[in-house]
């Protein structure tokens, strides 16, 4: 622990100001959230949606087209909530 | 040994060849790269000087070349239709067909289909070729210049105009009024705004609650049809900018650039033959499930 503290002091005599680096470590750990967070519970969502869909094809194959057409629905609709996670990471970041 | 097991060999072999010589040249030390800004790849410079807001700049040219390549390309192919279809008129025909019976005629009844199909099938072409091109390397980066024989030629790089914000917004908007207006066109005003705040089967007192909730999720569709095809596109084209050199660029690490190079073509297959196309069919579907659901009298 007394390392981890001197490390975290020698970086921050690095910076020009306490202030300074306290708003760039704020704003990488923004961009890591974001992303990071926007990743996880979109890929827990892409997951279980394809999960489904095999369960629903392998259940009545002679559904398949019609769930296809929804299942790419459901992906977009999933996957956009990964970007909405990181574009308010990449905000925080250059603004 | 398999001709397949000698290409795998081969190839891996080169790769770490490549790996090797270039440790070798450059060394593998890390020397930050301080001038290299990363975001100017989507800085907006004003190219011309136009009165008004009328600047032409990087998106403008996009944008301007996503409208004349859908106009040209499909009055081209609609002009031109022969009896004994070509691959080209083909692919238009089953895009056409797909889109109407699929796309329009599920979410709606026959005469709204009739009116609106126009809109929805140019939205998913305009967002489509607009993405394709954007995938397309053009020298549009003038951030960034490189000197050619004492001329400043702007550097190559893929840009699209849904990847700016203010184009898919617009679209949305399109989408917006269209809807809201078909809407209160069916129902009255009245009729319409109960329709959006109160859904069917609610009563009592939790309607405080649901009421903001409703009303809110109408606006929130607004954002949610421009942040997803915006964020899709620039997410996708910094990635490719990334793994094809920028993170290497950036840190002054050769090596870098060759480990992350595959996965660059691999995001960049990606985002071709699945994102650019998917964009457009889920904002095409969503245009026709809001102007359905607009108009429905079951919410």
């Amino acid at each position: 622990m007394g390392i981890v503290i001197e490390a975290a002091n020698v970086l921050i005599a690095q910076a020009d100001t306490p202030e300074l680096y306290g708003q760039q470590a704020g704003r990488a750990i923004a961009l890591g959230v974001g992303a990071g967070g926007g990743a996880a519970g979109a890929g827990a969502g892409i997951g279980m949606l394809f999960g489904k869909v095999i369960e629903s094809v392998t259940r009545q194959p002679e559904m398949k087209d019609e769930i296809a057409s929804i299942q790419w629905l459901g992906f977009a609709l999933t996957e956009a909530c990964f970007f909405y996670g990181l574009v308010g990471g990449l905000i925080a970041f250059f603004l | 040994m398999s001709t397949r097991r000698k290409i795998a060999l081969g190839i891996g072999g080169v790769y770490i060849f490549g790996m090797i010589a270039i440790v070798a040249i450059f060394g593998a030390t890390r020397n930050d790269n301080a001038e290299f800004l990363p975001q100017d790849e989507f800085k907006l410079l004003t190219w011309l000087d136009l009165p008004g807001p009328m600047d032409l700049n990087k998106g403008v040219l996009y944008l301007f070349l996503a409208t004349a390549l859908t106009i040209g390309v499909m009055t081209y192919v609609s002009k031109r239709m022969q009896a004994r279809p070509n691959r080209v008129q083909t692919a238009v025909e089953w895009l056409y067909t797909g889109m109407r019976d699929k796309i329009v005629r599920d979410n709606m009844d026959d005469e709204m289909a009739r009116k609106w199909f126009p809109l929805v099938c140019t939205l998913f072409v305009f967002i489509w070729i607009s993405n394709m091109i954007g995938y397309l390397p053009l020298p549009v980066n003038s951030s960034h210049p490189f000197n050619l024989f004492g001329a400043e030629i702007p550097s190559f790089q893929i840009y699209a105009a849904t990847a700016n914000v203010s184009i898919p917004l617009v679209l949305a908007l399109i989408v917006f009024f269209s809807y809201n207006v078909e809407g209160v066109r069916a129902k009255g005003l009245w009729g319409y705004m109960k329709s959006v705040a109160i859904p069917p089967g609610v009563g009592g007192g939790i309607l405080f609650m649901i009421v903001p909730l409703e009303i809110m999720s109408q606006f929130l569709r607004l954002i949610s049809l421009t942040v997803r095809l915006f964020a899709n596109l620039l997410a996708g084209h910094m990635l490719i900018q990334f793994m094809a050199g920028g993170l290497a660029v950036l840190l002054g690490l050769e090596v870098l650039a060759w480990f992350t190079l595959p996965a660059g073509v691999a995001i960049y297959l990606f985002e071709v033959t699945l994102i650019a196309g998917l964009q457009a069919f889920i904002f095409a579907i969503l245009t026709c499930i809001y102007l359905g659901s607009a108009v429905s009298h079951h919410h």
